[in-house]
């Protein structure tokens, strides 16, 4: 197995410095945060930016290439649930260093993004849902094999495929977190890959708190195969502990520096 | 069921690092398969072959090796028709006199002597010290000060010394530096990595992760280049990916099967023989394991081990 694979979450709309700079088209704060999420170990950036439904497929083009052209075409997770805005940026995207995440599908309406994976060559997020929040494992695992289908039925190398169990809020949904797990062991046993929104997990918790519970739900997660995540690479403790999994998990070759790399 | 052949390709190279200079430079690296799996992938990889040259001439060498130095008086003449021998790619000298438990050459004379066999010889050169690592540490700073421009490889920045040694020939003075370790996977990545934080760049690091004669702990060699070469490959560890170095002569030419004089041993044969044996059996299972570059003392060894090389690559 390779390493853990994080997307840095941190370009996204939410935040209300991003969310100026992307309706003036300020390159500044957008750089920036792509520097240090890149500088902290991030290996895909990941570009939220809304709906955006009456610019988003030139703010998309924008935004790719601004990244691409900085970072020596760093590989981006192109986020949005405007479609086609998604496919704008697929067409100005250069993919020497990695394919484009699409960010991302579901069992539901937006099963169709699978079908522009397979037409652009794309890594598709696949969210083990239709409507909201699945109930249990069992539709879980259900709409786990209907995208799994369709993306092999176009193609699709189901590596390229990398599902989502949705990571839900502890505080609020505590009885489900081992549940979650279990799904992640259930998707890792097939042999593909996944991948989570691990912030979710920390939501409205205090703040010294989220490194440390995001960690030890990451450790845990690890271990029942998780490859990847949509996270803050700029949580040192988060990446600490990540790293060291990897190296427990003979992902990588430990050193000593291996903090340091 | 028909067999349906799967080739094993990886997203990753071994870095390739070039010594010497102009037309007679030699790039050392390059891997994109294990070694010697053409069935895998097409690649360039030629593994390269240096002699060894001592700074104590050949007096103490095998009657065979003499024999080819023939009339050859100074070490820079030796390095001459040390790079006139069929099948090699540079020259090693190698300091064994500077040992300050031997000899003890002085920084000043090995000097004069590196500088004489530069002016001698083409092809790249390889320095290898005394396995002192503090007056290999001032060694180096004076020699590669001297060589400045030659492009030189350095044999080695061990643990010890390679802040010493990293700072002199990497960053000063522009040469590829060796990073030595003793047979644990986990101390060469470390090496690589604090010589990549000292400064000196990946394209200018050569990994020798130890070496030994076959039966003398070999396996536990083999097995540190297997897991080196696979995690450099299939894992991308870019902390890997330097191209491997063995100085198999100074080895294989020191164990029993090699020195025993055949009065001791009259059942064994002629030692020069088992030597070249030692020698060629040695730097082959290197060379499967992931080493791209070996050095060897015998004429007959590098025929023997270039011939290999160009029959199974071709």
């Amino acid at each position: 197995m390779g390493k853990f694979i994080v997307i840095g979450e941190r370009i996204h709309c939410i935040s209300p410095v991003i969310r100026k700079a992307l309706s003036e088209r300020d390159p500044g704060p957008i750089l920036r945060r792509a520097k240090e999420q890149i500088e902290a170990g991030a290996q895909y950036i990941d570009v939220n930016i809304g709906p955006a439904e009456s610019d988003g497929e030139e703010l998309m083009q924008w935004i790719v290439k601004l990244l691409q052209e900085n970072f020596d075409n760093v590989p981006l997770s192109l986020d949005t649930v405007n479609s086609k805005a998604i496919e704008a940026g697929l067409k100005v995207y250069d993919r020497s260093k990695g394919k484009p995440i699409i960010n991302s599908a579901n069992a539901g309406d937006r099963i169709t993004n699978i079908d522009m994976a397979a037409e652009y060559d794309a890594i598709v997020l696949a969210l083990c849902s239709k409507e909201g929040i699945p109930a249990d494992n069992d539709e879980r695992m259900l709409y786990c094999q209907e995208m799994l289908e369709r993306g092999m039925s176009l193609g699709m190398d189901p590596m390229d495929m990398w599902f989502d169990p949705l990571f839900l809020v502890i505080k609020g949904m505590q009885d489900k977190q081992t549940e979650v797990l279990e799904a992640i062991n259930l998707i890792s046993q097939m042999g593909l890959n996944t991948t989570g929104g691990l912030s979710n997990v920390s939501n409205g918790m205090p703040k010294h708190i989220r490194p440390i519970m995001d960690s030890a739900m990451i450790a845990m997660a690890m271990q029942c195969g998780l490859t990847s995540a949509i996270a803050n690479p700029c949580d040192q403790r988060l990446m600490e502990t990540i790293k060291s999994c990897d190296i427990i998990k003979n992902n990588t070759l430990y050193a000593d520096s291996y903090l340091e790399l | 069921m028909p067999f349906k052949r799967t080739p094993q390709t990886f997203n990753s190279s071994i870095k390739t690092v070039k010594i010497g200079t102009g037309d007679h430079a030699v790039e050392l690296g390059g891997a994109t398969t294990f070694p010697f799996y053409t069935f895998d992938s097409q690649s360039n990889w030629v593994p390269k072959i240096g002699v060894e040259v001592s700074d104590l001439g050949v007096g103490h060498w095998p009657a065979g090796i003499r024999e080819y130095y023939d009339c050859a008086g100074s070490v820079a003449e030796i390095a001459r028709k040390a790079s006139q021998v069929k099948g090699a790619d540079f020259v090693c000298l190698h300091f064994e006199g500077a040992d300050p438990n031997g000899h003890d050459r002085s920084a000043e004379e090995c000097v004069q002597i590196a500088c004489e066999v530069a002016e001698a010889v083409e092809v790249p050169l390889v320095i290898a010290g005394s396995k002192n690592t503090e007056k290999d540490a001032h060694l180096f700073e004076k020699i590669a000060r001297a060589l400045h421009g030659r492009n030189a490889l350095f044999l080695s920045a061990k643990e010890e010394n390679y802040k010493a040694v990293g700072a002199a020939v990497g960053l000063a003075y522009g040469h590829k530096v060796g990073a030595e370790s003793s047979v644990d996977i986990n101390l060469a990545k470390q090496l690589n990595i604090l010589l990549n934080q000292l400064g000196v760049s990946t394209e200018s690091i050569v990994m020798d992760p130890g070496s030994a004669a076959a039966g003398y702990g070999f396996e536990y060699l083999v097995s540190t280049m297997d897991r080196v070469r696979s995690a450099a490959l299939s894992q991308n560890d870019a902390m890997l990916q330097m191209p491997i170095i063995t100085p198999v002569s100074f080895e294989t030419w020191n164990v029993k099967e090699s020195v025993l004089p055949e009065e001791d041993m009259p059942q064994w044969g002629p030692a020069e023989e088992r030597g070249v044996h030692m020698e060629v059996v040695t730097a082959v299972a290197c060379l499967a394991s992931g080493s791209d570059a070996v050095i060897l003392r015998h004429p007959r060894s590098i025929e023997t081990v270039s011939s290999l090389i160009r029959a199974l690559l071709g």
